[in-house]
């Protein structure tokens, strides 16, 4: 039978603050062991939570990034269940009162998957378990967190993706998360049920704890999928149950038995009072929140021009997006400056943490400057992209890479004498490519280029020696 | 409500104590009348509650500033067991 | 005309007029604690070495001129709950014996800054679950009136030590008559301040919505004085806002103020305790108090609230004692799941499960509706209940307990049958209310009867004030047989 896909997101996302949710240790990654810890986040007895001001700030900042309501009134409650990673034997959450609710993110296929709310919490400690013992640091331990729950409106392992990357890049553009999935600071909880397509009830559901990363993410879910769709096509119930993925088995397996019966017993935490949000303090988080990746993305291809899949590449990630900005400023063409980023510079930035830091050898006023001595007319395309090489490798402004008289390229008649010279001395070359390959008049090009300096007109040059090798005949 | 023996097992599982079949039942006729205690209250009808907190305070917050974390000797001092600066849990003891 | 009964005025007087040193006075205390508390059981840690160096500090500065702060150089106790840096701190109970904290409370801190004398940890019940402190892992302290009675609980050691003369005064704990209803079966003055006044910082959870810290003394000037010391805002505890002071206002006259007798109240009075509490409302009347009787039918309520929602905070409190951190820890065990069952099977006793049990039970899926969410309704029934009342009178007057204290062992065997005896006390921590206990004669045994006066939310100057009237007009009748601290 065919089965559609049914399924939503609980997400953690880990927050930049400097402190603890409830006290003062460092959040700080890393660190040796139970060295970021204090009696009120190792939980001794007679210790009590102080609140993070700054923590409900992010949290409402992320509502409104993701076009939630901002609860006026809300508290905070204690989720309890003993485990060793859980100092106090219970989490302090939210439960019935989030401080966001009811908001969206919209997908590129224009489907929005609803989020139900997002809620502070504090993070766990860590076990490690070697060899039957078990070791227990609590640095992580009162990390905070927020939770974004979202509805169960994800329809295709792409979606569930595209949801994740989204939520990644706007938490990050906020600047309240790193969101590093492999430092843990970003986790998903998956949700998974199938329906015959054309059903409206939901069917019986499993959640696949911890995914932290993307493949492991699609993998998953597209083994869950299939061992439901088998469990349905042969008759047979799918229990509701917890799950693990299991990487090197690429598998799913049931988490039963280590938290046996789940029953949290929420109730207020009485140790906190209530958090009001007023409507001057989230107006006030609306007024700094930055523009957000798919306004700005529309933006780039509306008011600049750039084709889509540039102005995409571009916004993913923040400071990419100020660098083209920056280096946009009085440019007649911005694309020109796009792809200067996404051709040269983009080279020099590998993987997703480089691309996140953005640390480049020049600042944007640089990649300006050069930009607009082509607007200008003094310089051509080619010269833009060797100086611009330059420039990334020293770190040094286009004007101390390139003379008076490398600008405005060359004359005619230098031009003339430059090809003929290069048709003269290369007489293999010339066969070659009168032979039929094309490549040799690359070659030939090359030369060119080379004895002018890279200030002769490539598309000039290239028409000139076509011109000559074919008189050579 | 009636409390059963079964049920005693149960919460003593969620509050993770054990109970031994010698006290259970003991446990089970003092349990009982605790919970009928508590019972004379579910007659009484209430409105829905307005009740907040016991103490009226709103936005008790702290600023997000770093202190010096404690000494992880004073942190582990307490413990019965540690190794390497983490608490341990032997496997069985 | 200053006739002062404050223990700790006296003490700074003699020590700021050397008539006697710190070091000596803290030896006579300390030499009085070794030679009764084996029958009291009033303490259960001494601490010579803490509070003679301290005396010490404070003889110098007497020496060198320097002006003594209000409590300094005083001898005192904390109770067994109160954290204290460097001192076993086990809230008498097996499953924190070897605990010594890594930080202090608020209020210890508060205390050592003025060079209060600290003499060592006193009694109470386990986790502060009891009425008599016989939960104790150390057994129950003695009530000095007659040693074959209890102290009462669960701040038993505290009032033990106050009454008994081993201390100046005594911090106790409140969750639902822990100070006050010891302070009366001890005869002698116990105050629960407003919830929020007085920081928790530091002190061990009972039931967090109900605790608070608050004196044990000899009279109410010095229950007002360590009131007026430790009630200030702690940013260590966001419920906490400080309180007003109440020292200053304790003469001022009391005519004209309206005190509430509500019925409630006196259901189930033993005859002669009654008779005592009558005989205070015509010594207030003859005061020039303005008597005015009322009814509160939500009070009755209030035992099985109280026991739902204390047991509901408790049980979450109490989870994190797992043998990982602190505390005991089993010796044997096959997996890290038996190993927490099995430290808290034995670590903790039957009172303490049992309340445990039954917070769970109430907190659990199916239960919460009927039984925690109810009760919570009926708080706020019970707290509108108290704001009504309040507009008609300024203060209510009641017995602390129905009763007086009972034989040791006699803790009636029937958990739901002892609850009873804090039918009186239970309200006011339902309602985060201020009251006081001061004693008030004796019944026909010749043991303490307490009167209870309470207030309204942070009125502790007037409750306090008009303690302090009736204390002046009765005291050189009831007060017999607590003298006035150590004999010097």
């Amino acid at each position: 039978m065919k089965y559609e896909l049914v399924s939503g997101l609980e997400t953690h996302v880990e927050l930049s603050t400097n402190t603890k949710i409830f006290c003062s240790c460092t959040t700080e990654f890393g660190g040796e062991q139970n060295t970021h810890c204090c009696p009120i986040c190792i939980g001794l007895p007679g210790t009590l939570p102080k609140l993070n001001e700054k923590v409900v700030d992010y949290a409402i900042m992320a509502g409104l990034a993701t076009n939630c309501e901002i609860s006026p009134i809300s508290k905070m409650d204690r989720k309890n269940y003993c485990y060793p990673d859980l100092p106090k034997a219970y989490q302090i959450s939210q439960y019935d009162m989030p401080l966001c609710k009811n908001g969206y993110i919209e997908l590129s296929n224009g489907r929005k998957i609803g989020i139900t709310r997002i809620h502070i919490e504090e993070d766990a400690g860590k076990l490690i378990h070697q060899r039957g013992n078990t070791y227990v640091d609590y640095n992580r331990g009162g990390v905070p967190l927020i939770e974004i729950v979202s509805e169960p409106d994800i329809r295709s392992v792409e979606e569930a993706r595209e949801y994740v990357e989204k939520l990644q890049m706007i938490m990050r553009y906020i600047g309240v998360s790193d969101c590093k999935m492999q430092e843990g600071s970003l986790r998903c909880d998956v949700n998974i049920s199938l329906r015959p397509v054309g059903q409206e009830e939901f069917g019986t559901r499993t959640e696949i704890k911890n995914m932290n990363s993307f493949t492991y993410m699609e993998k998953a879910m597209r083994y869950e999928i299939s061992r439901q769709a088998d469990l349905l096509d042969s008759g047979e119930a799918i229990t509701q149950e917890t799950l693990r993925y299991l990487v090197e088995e690429d598998r799913t397996e049931s988490m039963r038995g280590k938290e046996d019966a789940n029953d949290y017993r929420y109730f207020r935490e009485p140790d906190l009072v209530t958090i009001e949000v007023s409507q001057e303090k989230i107006d006030y988080f609306r007024s700094i929140l930055p523009e957000l990746p798919d306004p700005k993305r529309h933006r780039y291809v509306e008011e600049l021009g750039l084709p889509e899949t540039d102005a995409a590449m571009l916004v993913k990630y923040r400071k990419i997006a100020e660098y083209f900005e920056a280096a946009c400023q009085e440019v007649s063409n911005p694309k020109v400056v796009a792809n200067c980023i996404i051709g040269q510079v983009f080279r020099r930035v590998e993987n997703e943490t480089e691309k996140e830091a953005f640390q480049i050898s020049i600042p944007p006023q640089y990649l300006r400057d050069l930009v607009l001595l082509l607007d200008q007319g003094k310089i051509k395309m080619n010269l833009l992209k060797s100086t611009l090489e330059k420039m990334l490798d020293t770190g040094k402004p286009a004007s101390e890479l390139i003379s008076e008289s490398d600008m405005g390229g060359i004359d005619e008649d230098t031009l003339h004498q430059l090809c003929s010279e290069a048709i003269a001395n290369n007489p293999n070359a010339v066969a070659d490519y009168l032979g039929g390959k094309e490549k040799a008049l690359k070659s030939l090009l090359g030369h060119v280029m080379k004895n002018s300096r890279g200030r002769a007109d490539a598309v000039e040059a290239e028409k000139l020696l076509i011109q000559l090798a074919n008189e050579t005949k | 409500m009636s409390i059963t023996r079964e049920d005693i097992l149960q919460i003593a599982t969620l509050a993770k104590l054990s109970v031994d079949e010698s006290e259970l039942e003991k446990l089970t006729k003092d349990m009982s009348e605790m919970i009928s205690f508590a019972d004379t209250i579910s007659a009484v009808s209430t409105e829905a509650s307005d009740f907040d907190n016991i103490n009226g305070l709103i936005n008790v917050m702290r600023e997000d500033v770093v202190e010096e974390s404690f000494d992880r000797d004073e942190i582990l001092r307490n413990a019965e067991n540690q190794d390497e600066g983490y608490f341990l849990v032997k496997k069985r003891s | 005309m200053e006739t002062t009964y404050s223990q700790i005025k006296r003490i700074s007087q003699l020590l700021s007029s050397k008539q006697i040193s710190c070091t000596e006075l803290t030896q006579k205390y300390l030499e009085k604690i070794h030679a009764e508390n084996p029958v009291l059981n009033a303490y259960v840690k001494v601490t010579d070495d803490v509070a003679l160096e301290t005396a010490k500090a404070v003889d110098q500065r007497i020496q060198r001129g320097d002006h003594l702060l209000p409590l300094e150089g005083v001898p005192m106790t904390l109770k067994d709950n109160i954290s204290t840096r460097n001192i076993e701190t086990t809230c008498c109970s097996k499953i924190l014996s070897g605990y010594t904290p890594i930080y202090d409370a608020t209020v210890w801190e508060l205390l050592q800054n003025q060079n209060t004398v600290l003499l060592g940890k006193t009694n109470m019940d386990e986790f502060a679950m009891g009425s008599s402190c016989e939960t104790s892992c150390f057994g129950g302290a003695k009530n000095p009136h007659n040693t074959d009675y209890v102290a009462g609980g669960s701040s038993g050691g505290g009032a033990s030590a106050v009454a008994g003369n081993l201390a100046a005064f005594a911090l106790g704990s409140d969750t639902g008559g822990s100070i006050r209803q010891p302070a009366s079966f001890c005869g002698i003055v116990g105050l629960k301040p407003t919830y929020g006044s007085v920081s928790r910082y530091g002190l061990i959870a009972y039931a967090s919505s109900f605790d608070q810290i608050g004196p044990i003394t000899t009279s109410v000037e010095d229950a007002a004085l360590v009131y007026d010391a430790i009630s200030l805002q702690d940013s260590m505890d966001s419920t906490c806002r400080g309180g007003s002071p109440a020292s200053m206002t304790l003469m001022d006259d009391i005519k004209g103020m309206k005190i509430g007798i509500v019925k409630e109240y006196f259901a189930g009075i033993r005859d002669d305790v009654r008779a005592q509490i009558d005989q205070a409302i015509q010594v207030y009347e003859s005061l020039g108090a303005q008597i005015v009787r009322l009814s509160m039918p939500e009070i009755k309520y209030g035992l099985p609230v109280y026991y739902i929602l204390a047991c509901a905070e408790a049980s979450s409190n109490l989870g994190r004692y797992d043998g990982i951190r602190y505390g005991y820890k089993t010796a044997h065990y096959n997996d890290i799941n038996e190993m927490v069952r099995k430290t808290r099977s034995e670590g903790f006793g039957e009172e303490v499960k049992h309340r445990i049990l039954l917070g769970t039970y109430v907190l659990s899926a199916g239960y919460y509706d009927a039984y925690y969410k109810k009760a919570q309704n009926l708080r706020g029934m019970i707290v509108r209940s108290f704001q009504n009342t309040f507009q008609n009178c300024d203060v209510i007057l009641a017995p602390t307990v129905p009763m007086t204290a009972f034989q040791s062992g006699s803790a009636v065997k029937d958990p739901v049958e002892t609850y009873q005896t804090d039918l009186c006390t239970v309200p006011v921590n339902i309602a985060g209310l201020p009251a006081v206990s001061i004693p008030c004669g004796f019944d026909s045994k010749g043991l303490p009867v307490g009167l209870q006066i309470i207030g309204n939310s942070f009125c502790e100057a007037t409750i306090l004030n008009a303690a302090y009237q009736y204390e002046a007009a009765t005291r050189t009748e009831t007060f017999q047989a607590v003298n006035m601290g150590v004999q010097l």
